[in-house]
């Protein structure tokens, strides 16, 4: 059954590629590694990266092209209608073997030592394509006075292992902009090093380590710390600013090791900067241990929900004894958007409009996506998210602001988070909070809050919980948790949850999934947001889980 | 037989770098009469293709045709002519003559060729060590500013031109073109990957053309003389003009020969004109014909070897720079050999794996037979690692310029690198330095 009015065909918005006798259509400007890759095409490579430039330097990707008589590196050849790509011929055969034999001959064949193994290219390229035996039996080249060396102040160059693909140096050139690394000398002495020896100190120069393939560039911080194959990889987002990175939180037994970038195009892309990069420690940190309640001048350990319960009941009695408004709420921007929305709906439940949530400014970070730069000022990832659950002042409702500079004195104060703002630390804020006849908090770690508050919950890292963060394109970004935290804490969402029941709202086994499902039914733009792809404001989308490592 | 001289008529002659010598000669008349006697751009590049000219770089390529390649459209672009002067193939003295004792031929041969390519500025890009020849060319550059064959409205045509001496700073891969652009916009000497081609896509992003030093003053005798003329002298329609054959090495008289293209290996050898027979009358063992990078030929090869592109494709090898090498009886292979390795080895710009690590590596498993520590599978393990660097395996010809010494040397003289395994020493000779191993 023929239609008799076939539409027009659309035009045509892909080539047609044969790989192997295969015809594969893909989209045209791309290139060929890339379109190999679309039709389940394993191209070997070191030196060709999606964003740089294409400098066809490590002649490992090299095919034969039909009507072409030399061999070709399919990373430099154009992308046209009808080429047709052999990747498996005896002469493409060869010709990796003979390079990964020629990039082996000076290599020091010591992956056990190396702290790069695992996620080498050239170790995975030597299984896959190189011949088990080498037939050098020279001295092999050595780099004295340039292996293990810091050239900067996070990454350490071993230029006895350069493979001189020069990606580090394109990265420093092409998306850094600053152009510290360059080749020195020439031929078999070429080698890679920073200008006059001036340091690799750019905002995103461990991103240099990120795309050598190799164990020549790696971090100081991370160097020898863990194989990287017992660490466990939990897509989150970066807790360093609102630019909202895209991280792969590197993990093992209950502890954070590294963060690395997560490929995202609309936010960073394959990079991340060394403040947020190197933040990953921090989630380590833990002295607030079990929940506190202060008996006059003793401080006393107590379980979480007697904890809990101590703060609801004071709640009540102050409601009881004279209504609301004497309370006040405040959320973070540290806190995902599940833990600001448990704020904002205990407020509610409760009638109490003085809820809000501030944010640290920080010095302009930077990120270049894959069209764009993208700045954040925020020291904190998710003020936005928070604003957007309503944890700012209701109508007639009081700010921090307002207790800060001495216009109001509440009654009681919830912290969500003990480390909200620098001013959780500042002895003068914590003294005008403390006027309060009750101050209670989450936290992880302690300040001058803390050790000012009448009870404490032991909260969680950001590893430890899942949730999500809007950034400052207003992307709303899963995170996952990566391990649990150690009993008795709990993640904030938690701890807000088991607040919340205990006040007469919401239901214990909540999880954020269901807090979500809340969030969509109640918040202005968070309603097309679904929970495997969330995207904020219709438009915006969680980028899909490629650890940068693999590429 | 003695021909005309016509690249070198004025070499020799008192104050031959002057211009006011070159002018008295005969020179710029034939740019008066390019630029003022109704000459298009057009018609100098067809009597440049009907000479039959081809470049004398080495890769001898048709000049004319190359002009060719420049698109019509450069899309407000400039057009760049680059004199190719990093004369660095071993061997080769050829370009430093030219320039060092008749640069105003160069440089009218340039204009000319620069009229032809609708191009207003054009570059000599002279390799770093030739400082003499830079300074040369720079006084004669400043002279003909003076004498207004260079600048605006050049002797009132219409037409103006600049021309701007650089100098390399020392690396052999500058002479391959796309080194020679990146290095004269300021980078790396490194190769460009091609497509696109210089004639497209060169310095600066705009078309380029390079052409070597002799290509270039033969542009101007062919103006002046017409392109049948130079057509005529040489072996064939194929190899024409004069050229200028650089002789080295165990002869009688090495130096700078002018002959038409195709003169006989055993005339150039042991012809009166030119080398007058080999040193103390010993045989010749192997000859190299283009210098460092041509395959070596034998003793029976140069039998009827006519000296041009054809006449040495026929055999395997090629005409290159014309630096003819020769070796007698009493060389070693495996040193000459060695000693070629080791230059190939230091000038590899490095970014391609292959050419990067193969070099060194021949070198150094040269070198060890040649220092007595050969091992019988060394020669099989030359072959093979030379045949995985080149053909298609990296971005410019260079490892396969690196390759073909190895290749033939062992090819050739096989026999004598077994020797010296079996036997820890020359077949004829004492152990060269070349041998000794250099830690990269």
């Amino acid at each position: 059954m023929s239609n008799p009015t076939p539409p027009p065909a659309p035009e045509k918005k892909t080539v047609t590629v044969v790989f192997d006798g295969v015809p594969v259509e893909v989209p045209p400007g791309i290139n060929l590694i890339e379109a190999a890759k679309l039709a389940g095409i394993e191209i070997p490579h070191f030196c060709f990266h999606p964003r740089l430039s294409v400098v066809g330097q490590c002649r490992m990707c090299l095919v034969e092209i039909e009507g072409i008589p030399k061999i070709q590196a399919a990373c430099t050849t154009p992308l046209k209608e009808g080429l047709v790509v052999k990747t498996t011929t005896e002469k493409v055969r060869a010709s990796r073997a003979a390079n990964m034999e020629f990039l082996l001959i000076n290599h020091p064949l010591d992956c056990p030592i190396c702290d790069q193994a695992g996620e080498c290219k050239l170790q995975d390229n030597a299984f896959g394509y190189g011949e088990q035996r080498s037939r050098y039996d020279e001295r092999k080249r050595q780099y004295a006075g340039y292996d293990r060396t810091m050239i900067g102040p996070h990454v350490v160059a071993d230029m006895t292992r350069c493979i001189q693909c020069t990606r580090c140096i394109r990265f420093c050139q092409e998306i850094a902009g600053t152009g510290e690394l360059t080749f020195l000398d020439r031929g078999g002495r070429t080698l890679v090093w920073t200008h006059d020896g001036k340091p690799l100190a750019n905002d995103w120069s461990a991103c240099a380590a990120d795309v050598c393939p190799v164990g020549a560039l790696t971090t100081k911080e991370f160097r020898f710390r863990r194989r990287v194959w017992d660490l466990e990889k939990t897509p989150s987002v970066c807790p360093g600013c609102n630019i909202g990175c895209n991280i792969s939180i590197e993990n093992r037994d209950g502890v954070v090791y590294r963060f690395l970038p997560r490929l995202n195009p609309a936010v960073n892309d394959y990079w991340l900067c060394d403040y947020g990069r190197f933040l990953s420690e921090s989630l380590n940190a833990r002295d607030v241990a079990k929940a506190t309640v202060r008996g006059g001048s003793e401080v006393s350990d107590v379980i979480v929900p007697a904890a809990i319960g101590r703060i609801a009941s004071v709640i009540r009695e102050t409601i009881d004894a004279d209504g609301p408004s004497g309370m006040l709420f405040l959320g973070s921007a540290n806190l995902s958007n599940e833990e600001n929305f448990l704020v904002r709906k205990i407020a509610d439940h409760l009638g109490c409009a003085n809820r809000d949530v501030v944010v640290d400014r920080s010095r302009v970070r930077r990120m270049k996506s894959k069209t764009e730069w993208i700045e954040g000022d925020h020291a904190a990832a998710n003020f936005a998210g928070a604003r957007d659950m309503g944890v700012t002042p209701g109508p007639g409702g009081h700010s921090l602001a307002d207790v800060l500079e001495g216009r109001w004195t509440p009654k009681v104060v919830i912290v969500a988070d003990g480390a909200f703002s620098a001013a959780a630390d500042d002895p003068d804020s914590v003294a005008k909070l403390r006027k309060a006849a009750f101050l209670a908090v989450a936290a992880r770690t302690s300040n001058a809050l803390t050790r000012a508050a009448d009870v404490v919950l032991p909260a969680s890292s950001l590893a430890q919980k899942e949730g999500s963060f809007t950034n400052v394109q207003g992307r709303v970004q899963r995170f996952d948790r990566a391990f649990l935290p150690p009993p008795p804490a709990r993640a904030h969402w938690e701890l807000l949850l088991l607040l919340a029941v205990a006040l007469g709202w919401g239901d214990r086994n909540w999880t954020p999934a269901d807090l979500r499902e809340a969030i969509r039914a109640e918040v202005e733009g968070y309603a097309g947001v679904s929970d495997e792809e969330m995207a904020g404001g219709g438009l915006l989308k969680k980028g899909l889980f490629v650890s940068t490592g693999a590429l | 037989m003695t021909s005309e001289r016509v690249l070198l008529a004025r070499v020799g002659r008192e104050r031959s770098q002057s211009i006011d010598t070159y002018v008295a000669d005969g020179g710029y008349a034939t740019l008066r009469k390019v630029l003022t006697g109704g000459w298009t751009p057009e018609s100098v590049t067809d009597e440049v293709k009907k000479s039959g000219l081809r470049g004398r770089g080495g890769a001898g390529f048709p000049t004319g045709v190359k002009w060719g390649f420049v698109p019509k459209d450069t899309k407000g672009k400039p057009v760049y002519l680059l004199c190719n002067a990093d004369e660095s193939e071993p061997g080769t003295f050829k370009d430093r003559l030219l320039m060092e004792k008749d640069p105003h031929q160069v440089l009218e041969g340039q204009i000319i060729s620069a009229y032809a390519l609708r191009c207003r500025s054009s570059y000599i890009y002279i390799r770093g060590e030739f400082y003499e020849g830079a300074r040369i060319l720079q006084r004669a550059v400043d002279e003909a500013y003076r004498e207004g064959f260079l600048g605006e409205n050049i002797l009132g045509s219409g037409f103006s031109h600049d021309i701007t001496v650089h100098r390399g700073a020392g690396a052999y891969i500058c002479g391959e073109e796309t080194g020679l652009i990146e290095s004269l916009e300021g980078k790396r000497g490194q190769p460009r990957i091609k497509p696109p081609f210089p004639a497209v896509f060169g310095v600066f992003g705009a078309p380029t053309i390079v052409n070597n030093v002799e290509t270039l003053s033969c542009v101007t005798h062919i103006l002046n003389r017409g392109a049948e003329w130079f057509a005529k002298i040489g072996r064939n329609e194929k190899n024409t003009g004069p050229k200028l054959y650089c002789l080295s090495g165990h002869v009688n008289r090495p130096g700078v020969y002018e002959a038409p293209m195709g003169l006989q290996m055993k005339e150039l050898l042991f012809g009166d004109d030119y080398g007058r027979g080999m040193k103390d009358g010993r045989r010749v063992k192997a000859v190299i014909p283009g210098g460092a990078s041509a395959a070596m030929l034998t003793a029976e090869e140069i039998e009827d070897c006519p000296l041009d592109f054809d006449g040495l494709a026929a055999k395997k090898s090629m005409l290159g720079s014309a630096a003819i090498i020769v070796m007698d009886e009493d060389t070693c292979i495996v040193d000459a050999a060695t000693n070629l390795a080791k230059f190939f080895s230091h000038e590899s710009c490095g970014q391609c794996t292959p050419c990067r690590e193969g070099t060194p590596w021949l070198h150094r498993v040269l070198g060890r037979i040649e220092a007595g520590e050969g091992r019988a599978e060394d020669i099989d393990l030359l072959e093979k690692v030379s045949n995985q660097m080149a053909n298609g395996m990296t971005i410019c010809v260079f490892a396969d310029a690196a390759i073909a010494p190895v290749l033939s040397s062992i090819g050739k003289f096989r026999d004598e690198f077994r020797y010296h395994i079996e036997n820890k020493r020359c077949l004829v000779g004492p152990r060269s330095e070349a041998a000794v191993t250099v830690t990269a």
